[in-house]
């Protein structure tokens, strides 16, 4: 083994994580790991973490993603069953482990105890060569030929923007675009980086919350740990965002608050940081504007970030007692629903320390539960999905992203997935608050 | 006896330049089909990716130009200035008049707009 092989094993290890349904909690537990990298393309990593269980669906999809890790790669199949011709891949279940798992996997690879993993697709051209043309791609050179069988981008519709017509560039984005929530996909036309149309193809795979807004649904629970749950959410949504701008120390802030939150936390120093770093001034967050009817639609904080006062905790007698009024903010674009959550965040830690000292009161009518993402709904909003389908078209790339990032798009799945509840309480109790002196 | 050194240099560096370009040399194994593609997230391409985009700096290098331009003659002008007096100043009003609006039709168009 050369010394360079014994370096590339003894690194951060290069990670593409692959979210299936209720994988996106190790997103966090990775970045606050220290020992692995999350890289955004499978180009750069050298193992590919599938977490969560993949629909039979998007298993070509799954497939493509797999052979871009470039040779040697591992994969590591986390609370999820390998694809077949995968099943020497390891797998994992226990997210206390996963990074040691990493590390492990990704020192084996390098140290020749473990093969690469095979490719899954065949290697041939998707389209193949012709032997036609001036240079025998199979087309007629620039202007409107079909090299390779495929067509030129050609200007196929008219410049919604500023009239300078460009080509219209036609693809398929997702379900395992990091960028994305999870199982989201779309046929996305762009216009140099201006979307022309965006048509949802599958939508965002159902999201567990914490457990205890499952319990608020059947039995009263401490409003004190639901506002927590809450904040955290937040926080963690806030991470994403974050990241996607680019100030990823500031979102690992967020999320080392969220992993060690009480009631004594303060987000000041957060809020701070957020106004100093410029991430209000960004111009990518003033997009994304929604009109009355579609944020009544999506409801909960983009509800509230327009300006609808709706929260079902108005409803609840001992959320009254303690003072409760809905938060709001005006103005419906990305930059409110951020201001919005902050808000948001602030309010239930400020319930939570109100309710521990008032005896820690518990909620008074289970039932209709105000998640982080709006009312509890049985059934997936059928808006979350589709309201993109209208909100995107028009916007710049950065700009559309950054609206996708502000909007809870994953319905609420019932039951959160096995081993989540264990995990979620062993994170809070072991944390340590950060800025934690009231 | 310079000339026969750096004909030898040259004769040499051709070598090794060709060398390197042999195709026995060069060959590396490709990276597979799938590798190629695009990354979309498992997604897929509908046409090549060769098409033309918008240069969002387009309106910032006009301006730069424009800038460079009034420079580029403000050395001569200098020069004549001593002789011309007056008149080498009016010109140059007119010229950098001219140059400025230029300037607001890029602040019309938004170039000072920080994206």
């Amino acid at each position: 083994m050369s010394w360079l092989e014994r370096l590339a094993a003894r690194a951060p290890v290069p990670v593409y994580p692959l979210l299936g349904i209720g994988g996106e909690r190790v997103l966090y537990e990775l970045a606050l790991a220290g020992r692995v990298a999350r890289v955004d393309s499978p180009r750069h990593a050298s193992v590919l973490l599938v977490a969560g269980h993949v629909p039979a669906q998007h298993h070509e999809a799954l497939k493509r993603v797999h052979d871009q890790l470039p040779r040697p790669f591992a994969t590591l199949w986390f609370r999820s069953q390998p694809l077949p011709g995968l099943e020497n891949a390891r797998r994992a279940d226990d997210l206390a482990t996963l990074a040691d798992e990493l590390v492990a996997l990704h020192r084996e690879l390098h140290t020749g105890q473990r093969g690469s993993s095979p490719r899954l697709l065949p290697d041939e051209p998707p389209n193949p060569w012709q032997g036609l043309g001036d240079d025998g791609h199979g087309g007629e050179g620039m202007m409107g030929g079909t090299p390779y069988g495929r067509p030129m981008a050609m200007n196929m519709q008219d410049d919604i923007r500023d009239g300078l017509t460009l080509d219209s560039l036609t693809f398929r984005l997702g379900p395992f675009y990091p960028l994305l929530p999870p199982g989201l996909a779309a046929e996305i036309t762009l216009q140099g980086d201006v979307i022309q149309s965006w048509t949802s193809l599958s939508s965002a795979y159902p999201r567990a919350l914490d457990a205890i807004f499952q319990t608020a649904r059947e039995q009263p629970v401490s409003i004190a740990e639901l506002e927590l749950a809450r904040a955290r959410h937040h926080l963690r949504q806030l991470y994403l965002a974050l990241r996607l701008a680019g100030l990823e120390s500031l979102g690992l802030q967020a999320l080392r608050l969220a992993r060690g939150l009480t009631p004594a936390s303060r987000i000041n120093g957060l809020r701070r940081r957020l106004m100093r770093s410029g991430f209000f001034n960004l111009a990518a967050l003033d997009g994304g504007v929604l009109d009355a009817e579609m944020a009544r639609r999506l409801g909960g904080p983009a509800a509230r970030a327009a300006g609808i006062d709706a929260d079902l905790r108005r409803d609840d007698a001992h959320y009254r007692r303690l003072g409760f009024s809905p938060v709001l903010s005006w103005g419906s674009d990305t930059r409110a629903r951020w201001q919005q959550a902050l808000g948001e965040i602030e309010q239930s830690l400020a319930l939570a320390r109100r309710a521990v000292d008032e005896g820690d009161p518990l909620t008074a009518a289970p039932g209709n539960v105000e998640t982080p993402c709006g009312p509890w709904r049985d059934r997936p909003s059928p808006a979350a999905g589709g309201c993109l389908d209208e909100l995107l078209p028009g916007l710049e790339w950065d700009s559309a992203l950054a609206t996708i990032a502000s909007l809870d798009l994953a319905p609420v799945s019932a039951s959160p997935p096995p081993g989540e509840a264990s995990a979620e309480s062993a994170s809070a109790s072991s944390g340590s608050h950060e800025e934690g002196a009231p | 006896m310079e000339l026969l050194t750096l004909l030898v240099v040259l004769l040499i560096s051709l070598g090794v330049g060709l060398a390197l370009q042999w195709p026995e040399l060069r060959r590396r194994t490709l990276p597979s089909y799938s590798q190629r593609a695009p990354f979309l997230g498992g997604g897929t391409p509908d046409s090549h990716a060769w098409n033309r985009y918008h240069i969002r700096y387009y309106p910032m290098t006009l301006l730069l130009i424009a800038f460079e331009m009034e420079m580029m003659f403000m050395y001569p002008w200098a020069v004549v200035f001593v002789e011309k007096g007056l008149m080498a100043v009016m010109e140059m009003g007119m010229f950098l008049a001219i140059l400025s609006v230029g300037i607001v039709y890029a602040w019309r168009e938004g170039v000072f707009k920080w994206q």
